[in-house]
C-alpha cells in the first residue's frame, strides 16, 4: 500500500505497477493533503539519471513533453557564486577524457588554465541557452563533443507527478481517496489504516509517501535526525518563449533563489530560514526540517522520499534522492511478510549512505568566500564532515577525487564543480609532465574550440523544444 | 612489476629508478595465476601479449575451478564473466532460481560462455561485437611468476632503471623524521633515494623491520599459514583455467602453464602436520614432479599501514592474502596503480598517505571477505579445519552479506573492490548456497517465456562455444607459443 500523494506517491506507484507481477495487489492511499506544497522540496531540477528511471516506470520521455511543462536541463547556473563572485554553469557531463594514464584536468592544472567550462558542452551551451539530444551511438557521433554531454529536467512536481499518474495502466492498481483518520500500530509494525473513517485496510508492506510529515513512518521511528528549519516558496511566471536550459541560481543574505525555466513559464523558488517572512506573491510555500528518520524503513514500513529524508534543493539531489529511493525499494521488495529484517537492514544502509553523500556534494557548494557572512549562511556551513574535508583538501593540495561507494555525484560533478567555484589544486600530477607542453596545450586549444564550434551550431532551447513537440504531435509514438 | 611500471610511467621526468635485487633470494612461487586486470597493466606499459606469453611460458586462463568446496565430489568453475543476461533490471540468476524452483534442472554455468568454453578446452579473445555471447567475458594469463618477473626487469632496464645486484643488511633512518634514508647492501653500497618501495616479501624489509608499521593479523579468519609448492611435467591439453581443490586441512592449487604445471598446497599447521600436507599433495598430482617441493610459510594479514613515511609497501611486504582466489599478483598490481595515483612529492602529504592506506585497506578487506566465503558457504564437516569454520564468528561485511543472499540472493552492492557481484554469485551458487527465494520481480514473466528465454541463452552459449578454437590451438595461432612441448598439442 502506498500511502500519501503528490510526486513520491505517483512516481512509486508507476514503478511498482510496471515491475510488480500481477499478483501483488497495489493500493494507492491518496490522503487529502495539499502535496504541491511540501514537493516544492524536491526542487526544480533533475540529473542525467532520470531519463532510465523514467523509462523504466514507463513514462518516456514523449509523454513526459506531451504530458508536462518539464524542460530540457543541461544543470544549473550558480550566480557571483564562487571566489571573486564569479558565476559558473555545474552541467552534467559524462567522464572527462583520460590522457595517457593522466585525468584531463590535470593538463589543466600544469597548465595554469582555471577553467574547466570551456571543455564542456552543456556548460558552452547552456551559457548561449541552446540544446540538442545528446547522440548515444557508439560510431562517429558518439565522438563528437556533444555526445560527452548528458541532460536532465527542469520540472515542476505535481506536473511531473502527473505524468506518472497516466503510466499507470488502467485497472492495474486499486486506488483510495479521502482524509487519513486513522493509523494502526502494533508490534513494531502498521497494522492498517482507515480513510474517512471508514473500515481500515490493511497491506503486507506500507510505502508513506505522505511527506515530510511522514504520517505512517513517524508512528513506528519518530526520530528526525535534524537540521535547519527551510522555507520554500515558489512563484511562476508565464511566459511565451521557453528560457535556456539552465536554471539559475543565487543568494542573498537571508538564503537563496532559483529561477527554472519551464514550459510555458518560469518558476521562481526562493528558499529562506522558515522563520523568515514568507514572500511567495500568492505562489505555494511550505516549510520543512532537513534532515532524515533514523530508519527510512522500519518493521513493514518503507518511507520514500520526505517521509525519510530532506535536502535542501540547491542541487538535483533530492530527486536523485527520491528516485535512488524508489530503485533502492525495487531491488529489496519484500520476499515473504514473515521477516523483513534483511531489507530493512539493506535499505537503511544505503538510504543513510545516499543521504550523507548528497548532503556532502550540497554542504561542498557552500565552500566559497562568495557567500555571506549572515545567519542564513553560517548555519548552513555549520555541519562538520570529515569526509568532505578529506575530498576538498586532497583537491587542493593535488586534484585528486576522493571517492566513496556508489555516490550519487560522480567524479565529474565534484571536478566541474571544484573548478567552478574556484578551486585550485597546488599542484598537478607529476605524470602529466611527461607529455609535450606544447603538444598538451594544442590538444586543449583544439577540444575547446571543438565544443564552442558545436555548441555554436545547436538552435536555441527555444526554438529546440518547439520543433520537437512539433514533431512529437504528429505521432505520439515516436 | 613496480619498477616496470615506474619506469614506464615516470619515463620522461627527472626521476631516477634503482632497483635492489638480489639472485640469492628466489620468489615465492605462489600467484602464477593472474586476474583480467593484469592485461591492463601490460596495456599501459606497452607490452605485446605474444611476446609476453612467449617469454613466460603462459597460458590463457578464463576462470577458475573449484574442486570439494561444497561437497567432497563437487566442482565449479568461478568465471571472469556473468551469468546470462539482465531483463528488466532484474539479473539472470534470478531468473534460473525461479527456473531452478519450477523443476528446471539446468546448470547456471550452462548460461555462461566462459564456463562452458573453459570445461571444453577452448579459448578466444573477447569480441568487440557487445550483442554477442562471446564479448561476455574477460581474460587473464597463467605464467611463471619468476620469467615475468625476469620479462619485466629487462623491461624496466630498457627503459633506465638502474639494477643493483645485492642484499640489504642495513637501513638508515633520519634520526629526525623517522625517513629511510640510505639502504647499504652486502658490498657496502650505499643507496640513497626519497621514495622507497619495499617489495622484500613477507618479512618486509623497510616497512616492518625499519618502521615497524604493525601487522592486522587475520589468521582468526584465514588460518592457513603454510604452503608447499612444486612443478610437474606437463600432462595432457592445457586447460585454459586454474583449479583448486579443497582439502581436509587446506587447499591444492594447479596452474597449467606451457612447460610445466604448477602445483602447491596451502594448508594450515593447526589442523595437519608438513609431512601430511606433503603426502596429500603428491597425491594429489597427476604428473611426476620436476623438483624438489618448497616450502613456504605465512600469516594471513595486512601493514597496519601499507604506505609509511618515506616506504610504500608493495606486494607480499604489503600483507598476505591466500591465493585461492589468484590476488596476490592483482594486489601488486593495485600498489603500484595506487601509488602512482596519488604519487608523492618530496613533502609526503599525510592526506596522500592516508588515502593511499584507505584505498589498499579496502582493497585487502573485501578480498579477506570473499576467500572466507569459499571456507564458509560450504557443507563440509570431514575435518577438524571444516568444522572449525562452522564455529567460526564472521566479519560483520560477510555475514550480512551472507545473509542478503540466502534470504533473497539479494547481492550488497560496492563500488570499490576488485571481486563484484557475478563472482559472488558464482562461489554462492557454486557452492550449492542456493538463496530461499528469488526476486519478486521475476515473476512478471512466465515460466513459459522464461523456459524459453533460458533455452534461447543456453543455446547461444552452446553454439558460440562451437566456433572457439581448442586453447592450445589458439595459442600457437595468437604466436603465444614458447615451445609448447605439451603431447597431442
Amino acid at each position: 500500500m502506498v500511502c500519501g500523494g503528490g510526486l513520491a506517491a505517483w512516481m512509486t506507484v508507476a514503478t511498482l505497477a510496471r515491475h510488480l507481477p500481477d499478483t501483488v495487489r497495489v493500493t494507492l492511499a491518496e490522503i487529502d493533503s495539499d502535496h504541491r506544497c511540501a514537493d516544492l522540496f524536491y526542487g526544480t531540477v533533475s540529473g542525467p539519471g532520470s531519463y532510465a528511471f523514467n523509462l523504466a516506470a514507463g513514462v518516456t520521455e514523449p509523454a513526459l513533453v506531451l504530458g508536462s511543462s518539464a524542460a530540457f536541463s543541461w544543470g544549473s547556473k550558480y550566480v557571483h557564486w564562487a571566489e571573486g563572485g564569479r558565476s559558473w554553469i555545474q552541467c552534467f557531463n559524462l567522464a572527462l577524457p583520460v590522457i595517457d594514464g593522466v585525468l584531463m584536468h590535470q593538463y589543466l592544472v600544469q597548465q595554469g588554465m582555471t577553467r574547466l567550462d570551456p571543455f564542456l558542452l552543456g556548460a558552452v551551451a547552456g551559457s548561449r541557452g541552446t540544446f540538442a539530444h545528446p547522440p548515444r551511438s557508439p560510431g562517429a557521433a558518439g565522438q563528437q563533443p556533444l555526445a560527452r554531454a548528458e541532460y536532465g529536467y527542469h520540472f515542476d512536481p505535481a506536473s511531473h507527478a502527473r505524468c506518472f499518474a497516466a503510466a499507470v495502466p488502467p485497472g492495474r492498481i486499486h486506488h483510495l481517496k479521502g482524509a487519513l483518520t486513522r493509523v494502526a500500530v502494533g508490534d513494531g509494525a502498521i497494522t492498517g489504516i482507515a480513510l474517512d473513517g471508514a473500515d481500515m485496510v490493511t497491506a503486507d508492506l506500507y510505502l508513506d509517501c505522505s511527506g515530510p510529515s511522514a504520517e505512517l513512518l513517524s508512528r513506528l521511528d519518530p526520530a528526525w535526525l535534524g537540521g535547519r528549519a527551510l522555507q520554500i516558496s515558489a512563484d511562476d511566471v508565464a511566459e511565451a518563449r521557453l528560457g535556456p536550459p539552465v536554471r539559475s541560481v543565487s543568494f542573498h543574505d537571508k538564503g537563496w533563489a532559483a529561477q527554472t525555466p519551464l514550459r510555458g513559464s518560469t518558476r521562481s523558488l526562493t528558499v529562506s530560514d522558515a522563520t523568515a517572512s514568507c514572500n511567495a506573491r500568492g505562489g505555494l510555500s511550505a516549510s520543512a526540517t532537513l534532515g532524515r528518520r533514523q530508519r527510512a524503513w522500519a518493521g513493514n514500513c518503507v518511507g520514500i522520499g520526505h517521509a525519510a529524508g530532506i535536502v535542501e534543493p540547491l542541487t538535483p539531489a533530492p530527486m536523485m534522492l527520491l528516485e535512488r529511493d524508489i530503485e533502492r525499494l525495487m531491488t529489496l521488495i519484500p520476499v515473504s511478510t514473515a521477516s523483513m529484517t534483511v531489507e530493512e537492514r539493506e535499505y537503511n544502509r544505503r538510504h543513510g549512505e545516499d543521504h550523507h553523500h548528497a548532503m556532502r556534494f550540497t554542504r561542498a557548494l557552500l565552500e566559497t568566500s562568495a557567500l555571506p557572512d549572515s545567519d542564513f549562511w553560517r548555519a548552513a556551513r555549520d555541519t562538520p564532515d570529515a569526509e568532505l574535508e578529506h575530498k576538498l583538501a586532497m583537491f587542493a593540495e593535488r586534484g585528486l577525487l576522493v571517492s566513496y561507494d556508489l555516490e550519487p555525484f560522480h567524479p565529474e560533478d565534484w571536478l566541474i564543480m571544484h573548478f567552478g567555484i574556484g578551486r585550485r589544486p597546488r599542484r598537478h600530477d607529476r605524470l602529466a609532465d611527461r607529455a609535450d607542453a606544447k603538444r598538451v596545450r594544442r590538444y586543449l586549444d583544439d577540444a575547446a574550440q571543438q565544443v564552442a564550434n558545436a555548441a555554436a551550431a545547436l538552435p536555441s532551447n527555444h526554438v529546440y523544444m518547439t520543433q520537437l513537440e512539433r514533431y512529437l504531435r504528429q505521432d505520439p509514438r515516436k | 612489476m613496480a619498477a616496470a611500471a615506474l619506469a614506464a610511467k615516470l619515463a620522461g621526468l627527472p626521476i631516477a629508478i634503482t632497483l635492489v635485487e638480489s639472485d640469492e633470494i628466489g620468489t615465492v612461487g605462489v600467484g602464477e595465476a593472474t586476474l583480467p586486470h593484469i592485461r591492463a597493466f601490460n596495456l599501459a606499459l606497452g607490452i605485446d601479449e605474444a611476446e609476453m606469453m612467449r617469454a613466460t611460458e603462459a597460458t590463457y586462463k578464463l576462470g577458475i575451478e573449484f574442486c570439494d568446496w561444497g561437497r567432497r565430489g563437487d566442482r565449479y568453475i568461478h568465471p571472469f564473466g556473468d551469468f546470462g543476461p539482465t531483463t528488466n533490471d532484474v539479473p539472470f540468476y534470478q531468473y534460473w532460481l525461479k527456473l531452478r524452483q519450477s523443476g528446471d534442472r539446468s546448470r547456471i554455468d550452462e548460461y555462461s560462455y566462459p564456463v562452458i568454453a573453459a570445461e571444453q578446452g577452448r579459448f578466444r579473445r573477447p569480441s568487440g561485437d557487445l550483442d554477442a555471447v562471446e564479448s561476455t567475458f574477460g581474460y587473464a594469463y597463467q605464467f611463471d611468476a619468476g620469467l615475468y618477473a625476469k620479462f619485466l626487469r629487462s623491461f624496466a632496464e630498457k627503459r633506465g632503471v638502474s639494477r643493483t645486484e645485492g642484499r640489504v643488511v642495513r637501513v638508515v633512518q633520519d634520526g629526525e623524521t623517522g625517513f629511510v634514508r640510505d639502504v647499504v647492501l652486502t658490498n657496502g653500497t650505499t643507496i640513497s633515494a626519497d621514495l622507497f618501495i619495499d617489495c622484500s616479501g613477507f618479512r618486509g624489509l623497510l616497512i616492518e623491520t625499519a618502521l615497524q608499521s604493525g601487522y592486522d593479523d587475520w589468521s582468526a579468519w584465514l588460518p592457513c599459514n603454510r604452503a608447499i609448492a612444486v612443478p610437474t611435467q606437463s600432462n595432457g591439453a592445457l586447460r585454459p583455467f586454474t583449479r583448486a581443490t579443497a582439502r581436509t586441512a587446506g587447499w591444492q592449487w594447479r596452474i597449467p602453464l606451457q612447460h610445466r604445471v604448477g602445483n602447491g598446497h596451502v594448508y594450515c599447521s593447526s589442523f595437519i602436520s608438513d609431512d601430511e600436507a606433503h603426502d596429500q599433495l603428491v597425491a594429489g598430482l597427476d604428473a611426476p614432479m620436476q623438483a624438489e617441493p618448497r616450502r613456504l610459510s605465512f600469516t594471513t594479514g595486512r601493514r597496519r599501514e601499507f604506505w609509511k613515511k618515506n616506504v610504500v609497501a608493495i606486494g607480499l611486504a604489503g600483507g598476505f592474502l591466500e591465493p585461492l582466489e589468484s590476488t596476490s599478483i592483482n594486489l601488486i598490481q593495485d600498489g603500484i596503480t595506487e601509488l602512482l595515483a596519488v604519487f608523492p612529492d618530496k613533502g609526503f602529504g599525510a592526506r596522500d598517505i592516508a588515502e593511499y592506506n584507505r584505498r589498499i585497506g579496502l582493497h585487502y578487506e573485501r578480498i579477506r571477505d570473499f576467500l572466507l566465503l569459499h571456507y564458509v558457504a560450504t557443507q563440509r564437516d570431514d575435518s577438524e579445519m571444516w568444522r572449525h569454520f562452522r564455529n567460526l564468528r564472521l566479519p560483520d561485511s560477510l555475514s550480512e552479506r551472507i545473509d542478503a543472499w540466502r534470504t533473497r540472493g539479494h547481492l550488497i552492492q560496492y563500488e570499490f573492490g576488485l571481486f563484484l557481484s557475478p563472482s559472488w554469485v558464482a562461489v554462492f551458487l557454486g557452492q550449492n548456497l542456493v538463496p530461499d527465494r528469488h526476486d519478486p520481480r521475476v515473476e512478471s514473466m512466465s515460466i513459459d517465456a522464461l523456459t524459453a528465454r533460458a533455452s534461447d541463452v543456453r543455446a547461444k552459449v552452446d553454439a558460440a562455444v562451437r566456433r572457439t578454437p581448442e586453447h592450445t590451438a589458439f595459442i600457437r595461432e595468437s604466436g603465444g607459443a614458447a615451445r609448447l612441448a605439451v603431447a597431442g598439442a
